[in-house]
């Protein structure tokens, strides 16, 4: 890797970790929607400070979210939720500063534990990577797919519904093996598809804004002004543990679809309280029940990306967006990045490294603007989102047509917030629909029609196995909770 | 009416829709085996299945209220100002357009009009010009005034 593009991403850590602890400051902006804003702003970059930047804006939203969620009792991200129990009550007892730093300090411990996790399992599955032929790709998509029987928690049907719409939106375009052109209506714009960025900077951040708008607008003021304290040798000592049992935790989380950082923050809140010396300190202002927690979902920013690197397959709507950077770029995350862009790989771990101590130099000076934007009349932000995305949308291919589908897209994602359908199986169907069927059928070409070549090709037959033992894993998880329900009274 | 219902008809219109254009994909002497129409064939049918299964569970199910209420008549209205930003664009023009939408996105929400809310919106729009245009070099739609000037 040259210096030069090693220069480059001392930059693009900083920029996104900037990006992403303002974002993230902001309730209502989640970590996938401030990478989605993003998104149009890296077209123009090289691929490595890109995908830099965006995972560096992750690890920034992370932390950034744990500002008002101490501040003002309002995450800024739903993985901040389990910050405000002891974090406000921190700040009640005139403590904000401290309960910041040890929510800066957490995250960069949680931060480092991921980022290790990551470079030690990527090595070894870049060794499978050339094992695999179309066959094992198809294999792959389709194990993939199966991902959304575990991200359709409450509907099953609703979610696989959801995977269908974007199955079908992946089929517009020239046909892969014919050249014919499908679903295009006569128009030149969509002969090369949909490109999966204008569908996820529909469904995430026109979706919101559009769902949001409906809600009345909340005026914040911050009387205080805190500066963050960080934790002497003291209080290292004491949240150690909790640290380490957040950051096992989010190791996990972060590698599960559908974990994320809502659910590894609490399930890692709840652990350090068991944990504890000192149980009945939480909920009253415990350093320890802002420690785990953080470290937790700081730690899940960086493993989410084992999936994406080794399968190319995101397990949360933020690694999607990650994903949607990459085919941006015109790389393919999965097991040939490691071969044929392994200064891409190299570049993202020095980065997410540049990108964690960032957190901590710019956290501190990014405290006074992000209290300013937190307190700003959510018209106004809502106005400079809506004029943040046409503008973006637009720099892309310099598209107005583009504009107009991201904003169908955005009327999409609406329609399925309101139907309670989750957003990422329909991701998941668009990025992963074109390889799934270019796949099968060149297999089929070159197998002269034969469906056993599926079966014949190890690394697809163990795939295909490990998607239908998902599958077989999900109906049992929903037939219980439907049991569990039905036992409750309360209708499927 | 229940929500599940009501998405359970769209999908199944969707389907239906997707699937008369799947077949009317012209063949091609140069298809493989499963063609152009193949997988969007099984797509419709699959979308077809979810749709009648979520139909016939929601028609079983007491109707239930949403835990989320949305507007309808605001959401729209946020959508139109998106589509009038595109159609009005080409030919006022990056900036004056920009400001057009700040201004009548702060206005929607709040229902107010200030000398604030106007020169935040100018100024808003003049600091995406300065980003977008000046700083990264990524064109922006000039308007009418690129051939007048």
């Amino acid at each position: 890797m040259s210096t030069a593009l090693l220069l480059t991403l001392l930059p693009a850590a900083f920029g996104g970790v900037m990006w992403g602890i303002l974002g993230g400051s902001l309730p209502g902006l989640s970590p996938s929607i401030t990478m989605a804003l993003l998104l149009p702003f890296t077209y123009g970059m090289d691929p490595t400070p890109a995908i830099v930047m965006l995972a560096a804006t992750y690890v920034g939203a992370e932390y950034g979210g744990s500002i008002p969620a101490i501040l003002i009792r309002t995450p800024g991200t739903n993985a901040a939720a389990a910050t405000v129990v002891d974090g406000y009550a921190m700040k009640l007892q005139g403590r904000a500063g401290e309960a910041l730093g040890i929510s800066l300090y957490s995250g960069l411990v949680g931060g480092l534990f991921g980022l290790g996790v990551v470079v030690l399992l990527a090595q070894p599955l870049s060794t499978v990577a050339l094992a695999f032929t179309p066959p094992a790709y198809f294999a792959l998509g389709v194990l993939g797919l199966t991902v959304i029987a575990s991200l359709a928690r409450e509907s099953l049907v609703k979610g696989l519904m959801a995977g269908a719409f974007g199955l079908m939106v992946s089929t517009v375009g020239t046909d892969p093996v014919t050249g014919l052109s499908r679903f295009t209506f006569g128009s030149p714009e969509l002969l090369s598809g949909i490109p999966p960025i204008l569908v996820m900077i529909g469904l995430f951040a026109i979706g919101e804004l559009l769902a949001q708008s409906a809600r009345s607008g909340v005026h914040v003021e911050i009387p205080e002004r805190p500066r963050i304290r960080f934790p002497g040798p003291a209080m290292w000592r004491r949240i150690a543990l909790p640290q380490m049992i957040g950051s096992v935790i989010g190791t996990f989380e972060g590698m599960i679809p559908g974990g994320g950082g809502a659910v590894s923050s609490f399930l890692a809140y709840n652990e350090a309280r068991r944990w504890s010396r000192r149980k009945e300190e939480f909920g009253h202002g415990s350093p320890e029940g802002i420690a785990a927690p953080e470290a937790a979902n700081n730690t899940v920013a960086c493993t989410a990306l084992v999936p994406i690197l080794s399968l190319g397959i995101p397990s949360s709507n933020s690694s999607a967006v990650l994903l949607g950077g990459f085919l941006l770029h015109g790389l393919a995350p999965g097991p040939m990045l490691f071969v044929s862009h392994s200064d891409v790989v190299t570049g993202l771990f020095i980065g997410l490294l540049a990108a964690n101590i960032a957190m901590v130099i710019v956290g501190y000076v990014m405290m006074s603007p992000c209290m300013w934007l937190v307190s700003r009349p959510r018209p106004y932000l809502m106005a400079f989102i809506y004029a943040l995305v046409v503008s973006g949308v637009y720099s892309i291919e310099t598209s107005l047509f583009h504009v107009g589908l991201a904003l169908g897209f955005g009327l999409v994602g609406y329609a399925l917030r309101y139907f309670e359908v989750p957003l990422l199986p329909m991701v998941l169907g668009v990025v992963l629909g074109f390889m799934v069927e270019s796949n099968y059928r060149r297999s089929l070409v070159l197998s002269g029609g034969d469906h056993m070549a599926f079966l014949q090709d190890p690394v697809s037959a163990g795939l295909l196995i490990a998607a239908a033992l998902v599958l077989l894993a999900s109906a049992v998880h929903h037939a219980r909770a439907a049991r569990q329900r039905r036992a409750a009274g309360v209708p499927a | 009416m229940n929500r599940d219902l009501v998405f359970g008809a769209c999908g199944a219109i969707v389907a239906a829709g997707y699937y008369g254009l799947a077949v009317s994909i012209p063949r091609s002497a140069l298809a493989d085996a499963v063609g152009p129409q193949g997988l969007p064939t099984v797509y419709a049918f699959v979308l077809l299945l979810l749709s009648l299964i979520l139909i016939v569970r929601a028609l079983r199910t007491s109707q239930q209220e949403s835990k989320t209420a949305f507007h309808f008549g605001r959401v729209a209205g946020m959508l139109a100002m998106g589509v009038a930003y595109l159609l009005i664009v080409p030919w006022l023009g990056y900036v004056a357009t920009l400001a057009g939408l700040i201004l009548a996105t702060t206005w929607y929400q709040t229902r107010v009009m200030t000398k604030t809310t106007v020169v935040v919106a100018v100024a808003g729009a003049m600091v995406f010009w300065l980003v977008f245009v000046v700083l990264l070099g990524i064109p922006q739609p000039p308007g009418i005034w690129a051939q007048r000037f």
